[in-house]
């Protein structure tokens, strides 16, 4: 099969799946910020007695929460987001519902509290992470690939898929965040470094693979060094994203709601992640070694700009 | 089959070493204890999984004159800390993991806490240091003890402590003392009025006494351990004096210990022994000297008196750990304001005095959030403003920890809640109990895969992938690596790396039994075609968890940084795994019977290796 020839129809997918994202993220609220970024507290009560949604949001604004949001859990647990609470303001709040809808009773199952200013700080840190970690990744494979001709660009390569798989990744949230009301917290952002893990290792997989067929074909075009290591190595790469999704169905499906965000980013970052290595990563190099963005600027567009 | 046997009685060792470590929920080797009763396999658990309070404070502190933001010093936060630990720990709460967070934020950790408002009371109160002087043995007549309120004095034998009298806690722990011996003692029986007006000073009196067999108690257990130690709080127990104006005129001298209270009106003051035996009058004779008609005058010695003196932490300028300049032994050094200056100076010049005087010395006894914390005696008059503390058993340790607490009360961080998790010990239960459901769920599905698959390899890799599991899960438990919610998820993950380094190596093994390799040397240049490509994944991995953990110290985020960690864990286990268990197995099945197949040592699937290149792959 050859990969390197289909290049061109890559970029096209890629960006497929990254516009629609992207618009999403400008026009609309975009990603739905949980409290880790915006501050804030939140509940999770489990009623005795029969409460509905939307008498809790009711009872919930007569209170004087009329901003707050509910969501329901299971017949009879809720979460709640609100306002900073105070210890005070948090005690009228669980008071007033028990007497008005639980006589019976509630049971504050966890509450969290994020004042503003650790939310400002938490993006902010979080782009660092994700700079650092790039900054990082890419002098490693610089070095790692440094007995092969222009290692440097092994390395942008490697970074052009992981911001691929990133850009994917949130992009996705910010549909799912308009269409679902998914919020996104400290998990989520644990999720993309772990995605950016995956993607990276997964992208050495196949660099290695070229690495070591560059120095076994010194004669070859590097289309076709490529081309043959994406084919050696896709049955690996296919079992390995095959394996990784098992385990992730399961945890999404018998795990805790506490890391379902978590673990859809996973999926979809794994998804993101095995693509990216054969279509991206790989095509990156070969779009940079035979001078491509000249040709496609005369075709109009600019694969490498989007994915990037 | 003996080539490869001692690696595997090797790995085998490591491995039932490893289901050991998991099996006991506590064991110990040495020193080193580790595990927990009431977990599962007596892993750490976090407070996601466990339930608990995850509380982190900002530190804020202005400057008082120009109300500009301050930066708090590395000693602040040290004290800062010291200080919540201390009030947390003596409130009962039970003990707090309490961590100084970048540079200005604490992070405070309660596990299984019930009471989450109380303790968030405590930890944000307000440090106040105050300074009092102390003295000793202030004696207080009670001349509102007149004798209409008495109803009756007589001298009797003590009586044995009876069930009658066992109710009251207070009287019977010092019959108890006395159990067996036949003691005379001063039997008073009070009005109604007069007992109401008793019983305050006999309470008083023995809650002093109980005080002080405390700070007794907290010396002994010091001297155990360094027999240089002197006591660090003095306290003297309260007593009462007692003048009976009978057949002749006596002084009776009662302690907490020799006073009894026989019922709601009547108490027993065991007669003192004579100067000169040493042992008490008898019967006859005490009820002789005190005769029918006995006056008494009740005076209550107060051993130990706190008065405040208007000095607090306000006046204190600094306080530092410093050397004394001729022994060398160290010291905590004290800087008043003028108006501390001024009072300290005062108080140190009344104390010389009443020491010249009356041969009786004071002292200075300081307080932090009304705990004593040191109670020096006093030299000389200081009016400079200046003073230094030093203290017979004083290490260098000891002092920065008091200086540290002084100047935490001399000016107090203010601190804010910034960051609040508390989780229902129920809901920690709960995901628990999920996430080890789907996380044997996802593993055995794996398992699965990889054994159809790839066949006996696959199975191969399975038992490697068990092997990787116990040595990960017994790792955490060793370290110990608090498991959180974030933390299974890493250990899923790192699974997953385990699996790909496994499939990895297969996929090399294949393509050179393809190539017409024999077994064994296709399963070592499977392995070491393989190498280069997990080194670098998991070394790129172990990378993002460096940063991770950087990423979490900064923001607090203990979840972050329980991933990152435990993530780091698994990758580097699972490298170990997939290079050494996974191979050592291999060729020892290589070795068996089972290579005369070699239908089971090749992938059912596996057709998408083109062929014409794998005859021309270089060696």
């Amino acid at each position: 099969m050859n990969f390197v020839g289909k290049r061109a129809w890559f970029y096209l997918f890629s960006l497929a799946v990254i516009l629609p994202g992207v618009v999403f993220l400008i026009i609309t609220p975009g990603l739905n910020p949980g409290i880790d970024f915006t501050g804030g507290s939140t509940l999770t009560l489990e009623f005795q007695n029969n409460v509905t949604q939307a008498g809790l949001r009711d009872q919930l604004a007569s209170i004087g929460h009329p901003d707050a949001t509910v969501q329901k859990l299971d017949a009879s647990t809720f979460f709640i987001r609100t306002k900073e609470l105070t210890d005070n303001s948090k005690a009228a709040l669980t008071g007033a519902l028990e007497a008005n809808l639980s006589p019976d009773g509630l049971t504050e199952l966890s509450f969290d509290l994020v004042s503003p200013v650790v939310a400002s700080e938490t993006v902010l840190n979080a782009l660092y992470a994700v700079l650092a970690a790039a900054v990082g990744i890419f002098i490693y494979i610089w070095w790692a690939f440094r007995n092969v001709p222009s290692p440097f660009r092994y390395g942008a390569a490697a970074i052009v898929a992981l911001l691929h798989d990133t850009i994917i990744v949130i992009g996705i949230f910010s549909i799912l965040g308009a269409v679902l009301d998914m919020e996104v917290g400290t998990m989520f952002l644990i999720a993309i470094l772990t995605v950016i893990g995956y993607s990276v290792n997964d992208t050495i997989v196949v660099f290695d693979r070229i690495r070591e067929n560059v120095g076994n074909h010194p004669n070859r075009e590097l289309s076709e060094v490529v081309n043959l290591s994406i084919s050696e190595t896709i049955g690996r790469s296919l079992n390995t994203s095959i394996t990784l999704m098992i385990t992730l169905l399961a945890l999404y499906l018998f795990g805790g709601a506490t890391i379902r965000e978590f673990l859809l980013v996973l999926l979809i970052g794994v998804v993101a992640g095995t693509y990216s290595s054969i279509a991206i990563a790989s095509q990156v190099l070969i779009t940079w070694e035979y001078g491509d963005i000249g040709r496609i600027f005369r075709r109009g567009r600019q694969p490498q700009g989007a994915a990037a | 089959m003996g080539r490869y046997g001692r690696t595997v009685i090797i790995i085998a060792v490591v491995v039932i070493a490893a289901g050991l470590a998991l099996g006991f929920q506590t064991f110990s080797v040495g020193g080193f204890q580790r595990g927990s009763d009431n977990t599962l396999l007596g892993l750490s658990l976090g407070l996601d999984l466990q339930g608990g309070s995850h509380l982190v404070y900002q530190t804020n502190l202005v400057d008082p004159n120009t109300g500009a933001r301050v930066e708090v010093t590395q000693d602040q936060m040290d004290a800062l800390k010291l200080n919540i630990e201390r009030r947390v720990n003596s409130s009962g709460l039970g003990e707090p993991i309490i961590q100084i967070l970048g540079t200005d934020r604490l992070l405070v950790q309660m596990p299984g806490l019930d009471d989450p408002e109380r303790a968030k009371r405590i930890i944000g109160e307000t440090a106040r240091l105050e300074f009092k002087r102390r003295t000793f043995n202030v004696s207080r007549d009670l001349t509102e003890i007149t004798a209409a309120d008495i109803a009756g004095v007589t001298v009797d034998y003590l009586p044995d402590p009876s069930p009658a009298t066992s109710t009251d806690q207070l009287a019977t722990s010092t019959q108890d003392a006395q159990a067996g011996t036949q003691l005379v003692a001063l039997m008073v029986e009070f009005t109604e009025e007069g007992a109401a007006k008793f019983l305050p000073v006999f309470v008083k009196m023995n809650e002093s006494f109980f005080r002080y067999q405390i700070a007794q108690q907290e010396f002994f257990q010091r001297l155990q351990q360094d027999p240089n130690a002197v006591p660090s709080v003095d306290i003297v127990p309260d007593t009462l004096d007692i003048s009976v104006e009978g057949n002749m005129s006596q002084r009776y001298t009662a302690s907490a210990a020799s006073t009894s209270r026989l019922d709601t009106t009547t108490y027993a003051f065991v007669v003192p022994a004579e100067e000169d035996t040493g042992e008490q009058p008898t019967l006859e004779v005490a009820m002789d000297r005190v005769g029918n008609n006995a006056q008494l005058l009740f005076t209550e010695i107060t051993g130990t008196v706190d008065e405040p003196i208007g000095l607090t932490g306000d006046n204190l300028s600094r306080a530092f750990p410093g050397q004394h300049t001729q022994s060398g032994i160290p010291i905590v050094n004290l800087e008043f304001d003028s108006e501390g200056t001024r009072i300290f100076g005062e108080l140190t010049l009344d104390i010389v005095r009443k020491q010249e005087t009356e041969g009786v010395r004071d002292q200075i006894a300081i307080f932090l959030d009304d705990q004593e914390l040191i109670s020096p005696t006093v030299q000389t008059a200081i009016t400079a403003g200046t003073a230094i503390i030093q203290g017979r058993d004083f290490t260098v340790e000891r002092v920065r920890d008091i200086s540290l607490q002084l100047e935490a009360g001399r000016l107090p961080v203010p601190i804010e809640l910034i960051q609040e998790r508390d989780v229902d010990a129920i809901l920690g239960a709960d995901s628990l109990a999920k996430s080890v459901v789907a996380g044997l769920v996802g593993l055995s599905l794996v398992l699965l895969f990889m054994t159809m698959y790839y066949r006996l390899p696959g199975l191969v890799a399975s038992i490697a992938l068990m092997i990787y599991a116990t040595l990960v899960l017994a790792l955490f438990k060793v370290f110990p690596v608090t498991l959180t919610l974030s933390g299974v998820a890493a250990v899923i993950l790192s699974i997953g790396m385990a699996v790909d380094a496994n499939i990895l190596i297969f996929e090399r093994m294949k393509d050179e039994l393809r190539a017409g390799r024999t077994l064994l040397s296709s399963i070592n240049i499977g392995f070491d075609r393989a190498w280069p490509a997990i080194r670098d994944g998991n070394i790129s991995t172990l990378i993002t968890c460096g940063i991770l953990f950087w990423f979490a110290d900064q923001l607090g985020a203990s979840i972050v940084q329980g991933f990152a960690v435990t993530l780091a864990i698994g990758v580097v286990v699972s490298m170990f795994t997939a290079i050494t268990v996974s191979r050592t197995l291999l060729r020892f099945v290589g070795t068996t019977r089972l290579t005369r197949s070699m239908r089971i040592w090749l992938p059912s699937g596996g057709s998408e290796v083109p062929q014409q290149f794998l005859t021309d792959t270089a060696d």
